[in-house]
């Protein structure tokens, strides 16, 4: 790949993580977040963003970027009141600004208007016009250093104030950072008087260009707290000695340094034509020049520095802490290390087999090993693992959306962002998500008017939440809505056809109607989620991950929605079953129940269609090994297990094999990487005594054996081939 | 890959292996590896020619019957024939052959164009025949050994 569009891709990755600090420290802040560290979090993503932005310029998102960091630099400065209406603007101002950042990802264009609108509100946050002049000569391009003139040369009358020994390290200049503008900022603070230390700065030819020599005394005359100083050098934490010691507080000696002949504007020019490398062109009469005043060096009070690190540590977000790999490296790992887990398990079984006793150091080896090897297969599996914050982070944004389509105010309420799961859920989870958190606003919470006469509060609530359950992650998606209207959804049913108008139901069945397919609530159809797709399509995405949703509803307290997933996708809960002296493996998910047939329960349709009655119901009986081709006759139903499946479109089978092994968790395995799709197989696994059993593909056995033997026609067409 | 297309005299080597009676060969660069036979799992609805799959260091390998693929008659199978593990494509496929028994370096003008024959089989299959030692062995491409999807599905 190019180098450059490598870097390119970098950004952007970047972008989406400072798009989700960004999001969710204005989120913090809505709750009531007030610390000012969230405020510098939310600031300094805006910032990252631009200055990224810049490198490739791109020349509306810079824009864009800039309006915003102005903004949030008002509220940094307490200038702006993180009050309710400037949050939402703000938040509006994030969801414009992630746009922006796609758009220029994918080389669309954003939607200009909009940008400009919301461009306005924010300069109606911002300060006064002539300030933001200002502002905008921070755009590095054609820096200018116009602000000098806010540099007092006289000595500062005797108030309260600060004296900043300032000394970069040559890595502040490598990390393209400024002194120039750190000094700069420096004035915003107070009345200043900047004094430069070259002292240690080499004759020429000793010159090292890369080295930083140079250190700047600054005095700081004003009420501008420690902290207000910290900030402005917070970028450059840890490149740099910094001393920040109060004048005054010591009387007459930390007065500020007679500033003499120095001419600050010459020396700041000079710096501005050579910048951050050290400026080697400073001259030796420069040298000779600032030689004169020395400043005056109050040693800072150790306790006070000391007192004021953890601080600094504390706000610099912890950087360089996570590594990007290539997904197939992983991949390629994890197989391996499922290979490990199926070889250390056949090693045990020929130790054991070659007589060894349980408690030989032989044996005990491997007992160790065997631990080594689970222990490595969960640490693999965890690479894979993120929190499911990534997908939940997308929703705020679509509340914020949907509340303003339906007329609802609407609170999101999130929880268990931690929760960590493979990475392929969490990509397949958006969709499903974002149809439910549409679903909930649209359909579940009430009109305002209706909430007030249930003397509810007039903002509705859905809440998000995600936990771990028994090696499965379960996410809910609740609303305190009225809950499903039981006898509108059951007419529904009705005159769509969907159930008989007489069908005995439990309210259970009634509300778990809305999963058929071709079922909406929605009387009108509305923009948001009315579009002919519903809570089918999201059963089907979540049974495609391996997955259950349920509803539970209750009347005027609202519905909730609760999915339960595996962790990954690499692996599966099978039932082991034989069939014909073939091992074979049934996706636990899928299995409602096991049952042995008795003679009086199975029917014949004739041919070698049979069904089985449970519970006053028929349900197809299905012999596998007459799907699978590995039997020609029938297995009479009472020498074998039936299981009772649903398959995705919620029909029902009863799956017949010879006999259950048991549940065991197994490594999903491609069969279509060498070979090709089989039909009535999803995957292949690979059991314990290392060899492949077959993963069977509920959904086609059960589609074929409906459409009369076409899978055996099948076979025979293949036979010829 | 197995195309007989370099220049003459450009030496190349292939690897010769038994099924039956007959000798055939393949260019050693498609043979990955050689391993002794497993118990393979029967995959349904598939060609008599494909015996199943086995687990080869965790991924899956179909075993393709290369005396039934080339027509002859599958012989019982016994615990001497050998697995040549080869790269087709992206695909990794294991032949399943009676033993494997030779190495040779050839030039690319000993070996013959395949005559004509009405064997569909043969067409498909033989890139070439070598005489050596008054033995015939025939060159095998391997592009066709797996079963074609599009051609079953026509």
């Amino acid at each position: 790949m190019d180098p450059l569009e490598a870097i390119r891709g970098t950004f952007f990755q970047e972008c989406e993580e400072q798009l989700a600090e960004l999001e969710s420290g204005l989120l913090a802040m809505e709750n009531g977040d007030t610390d000012p560290e969230t405020i510098n979090a939310v600031f300094r993503a805006v910032h990252s963003i631009k200055g990224g932005a810049g490198a490739f310029s791109l020349e509306a998102l810079i824009r864009f970027a800039h309006v915003f960091e102005t903004a949030m630099d008002e509220m940094r400065s307490g200038r702006l009141a993180p009050n309710d209406e400037v949050l939402k603007t703000l938040l509006r101002a994030a969801d414009v600004l992630a746009d922006l950042v796609r758009a220029a990802r994918d080389g669309d264009t954003a939607d200009e208007a909009h940008s400009a609108a919301i461009v306005e509100e924010l300069k109606a946050l911002g300060p006064d016009g002539a300030s933001e002049e200002a502002e905008s000569e921070e755009d590095w391009g054609d820096f200018n250093f116009q602000p000098l003139a806010a540099v007092t040369l006289e000595a500062p009358a005797a108030a309260g104030g600060w004296q900043v020994r300032f000394k970069p390290r040559a890595d502040l200049y490598a990390k393209a950072n400024e002194s120039a503008l750190l000094l700069r900022e420096m004035t915003r603070l107070g009345d200043v008087a900047v004094e430069l230390d070259a002292s240690e700065l080499p004759d020429l030819e000793a010159l090292d260009p890369e080295a930083s020599y140079l250190a700047w005394t600054v005095t700081v005359i004003g009420d501008a707290d420690e902290t207000a100083i910290r900030e402005v050098f917070e970028f450059v934490d840890g490149d740099c000695e910094l001393e920040i010691t109060p004048v005054g507080a010591e009387g007459d000696g930390s007065a500020p340094p007679p500033l003499g002949d120095l001419d600050i504007s010459a020396l700041l020019a000079e710096l501005q034509e050579a910048p951050p490398p050290a400026a080697p062109e400073i001259t030796p009469e420069l040298e000779a020049e600032s030689a004169a005043p020395k400043p005056s060096r109050a040693a800072p009070p150790p306790a006070e520095a000391a007192a004021a690190d953890p601080a600094a540590q504390h706000r610099k977000p912890e950087a360089g802490a996570t590594i990007r790999v290539d997904l197939e490296r992983v991949d390629r790992l994890i197989d391996l290390v499922g290979e490990l887990v199926i070889n250390q398990a056949m090693l045990s079984q020929r130790v054991m087999e070659a007589g060894f006793a349980r408690a030989s150091g032989v044996a005990m080896g491997l007992d160790e090993l065997e631990q080594l090897t689970r222990e490595i297969q969960d640490s693999v599996m965890a690479i894979r693992a993120q929190p499911v914050k990534s997908v939940f982070q997308r929703m705020p944004r679509l509340v914020r959306e949907v509340a303003a389509m339906t007329g609802k105010p609407v609170r999101l309420v999130t929880e268990g962002e931690g929760t960590e799961v493979d990475k392929t859920v969490i990509e397949r989870l958006a969709d499903p998500l974002t149809h439910m958190i549409r679903n909930a606003i649209d359909h579940g919470l009430e009109s305002p008017e209706k909430r007030a006469e249930a003397g509810k509060p007039a903002e509705g609530q859905v809440r998000l939440a995600a936990a771990h359950r028994s090696g499965r992650i379960v996410i809910e998606v609740a609303d305190d809505g009225g809950g499903i209207n039981r006898e509108r959804v059951k007419q529904i049913a009705v005159d769509k056809g969907l159930i008989a108008a007489d069908a005995p139901m439990s309210d259970e069945e009634i509300d778990n109607l809305i999963f058929m397919p071709g079922f909406s609530t929605a009387s009108e159809v509305s923009d948001i989620s009315g579009r002919g797709v519903g809570m089918d399509v999201v059963r089907r995405s979540i049974q495609a991950l391996g997955g259950r949703i349920a509803i539970t509803s209750r009347p005027g307290k609202g519905s909730t929605f609760t999915m339960s997933l595996p962790l990954t996708l690499a692996v599966l809960d099978g039932m082991v079953v034989s069939v014909e002296g073939q091992t074979l493996v049934t996706p636990i998910t899928a299995i409602i129940e096991t049952l042995q047939p008795k003679a009086a329960d199975v029917n014949s349709l004739g041919g070698h269609a049979r069904v089985i009655a449970i519970r006053d119901s028929y349900v197809p009986l299905i012999d596998v090994g007459m799907a699978l081709g590995y039997r020609t006759e029938p297995l009479p139903a009472t020498q074998g297990v039936a299981l009772l499946i649903e398959g995705e479109g919620g029909q029902r089978a009863a799956l017949l094999v010879d006999a259950i092994q048991g549940q065991r968790q197994v490594v999903i395995k491609s069969l279509e990487a060498n070979y090709r799709q089989v039909p009535g197989v999803a995957a292949a696994t690979i059991l314990g005594d290392g060899r492949v059993a077959l993963i069977l593909d509920i959904d086609t056995i059960v589609a074929v054996s409906r459409g009369a033997d076409s899978l055996r026609a099948e076979k025979r067409l293949a036979g010829t081939g | 890959m197995t195309q007989t297309n370099a220049t003459a005299g450009a030496l190349r080597e292939l690897i010769s292996f038994r099924i039956g009676a007959q000798e055939f060969c393949v260019d050693i660069m498609d043979v990955r590896e050689i391993r002794g036979w497993t118990a393979a799992t029967a995959l349904p609805q598939s060609p008599s020619f494909v015996r199943g799959v086995i687990n080869l260091r965790g991924a899956v390998l179909p075993i393709v019957d290369l005396a039934a693929r080339l027509g002859f008659d599958s012989s019982e199978t016994s615990d001497r024939a050998v697995i040549i593990v080869a790269q087709i494509g992206e695909q990794v496929v294991g032949l399943l052959v009676d033993a494997v028994s030779d190495i040779l370096s050839v030039t690319d003008d000993v070996i013959q164009p395949t005559p004509d024959v009405a064997s569909d089989t043969a067409k498909t299959f033989v890139r070439g025949l070598i005489a050596m030692d008054g033995r015939m062995i025939s060159l095998i491409g391997l592009e066709r050994v797996l079963p074609d999807a599009e051609l079953e599905a026509a």
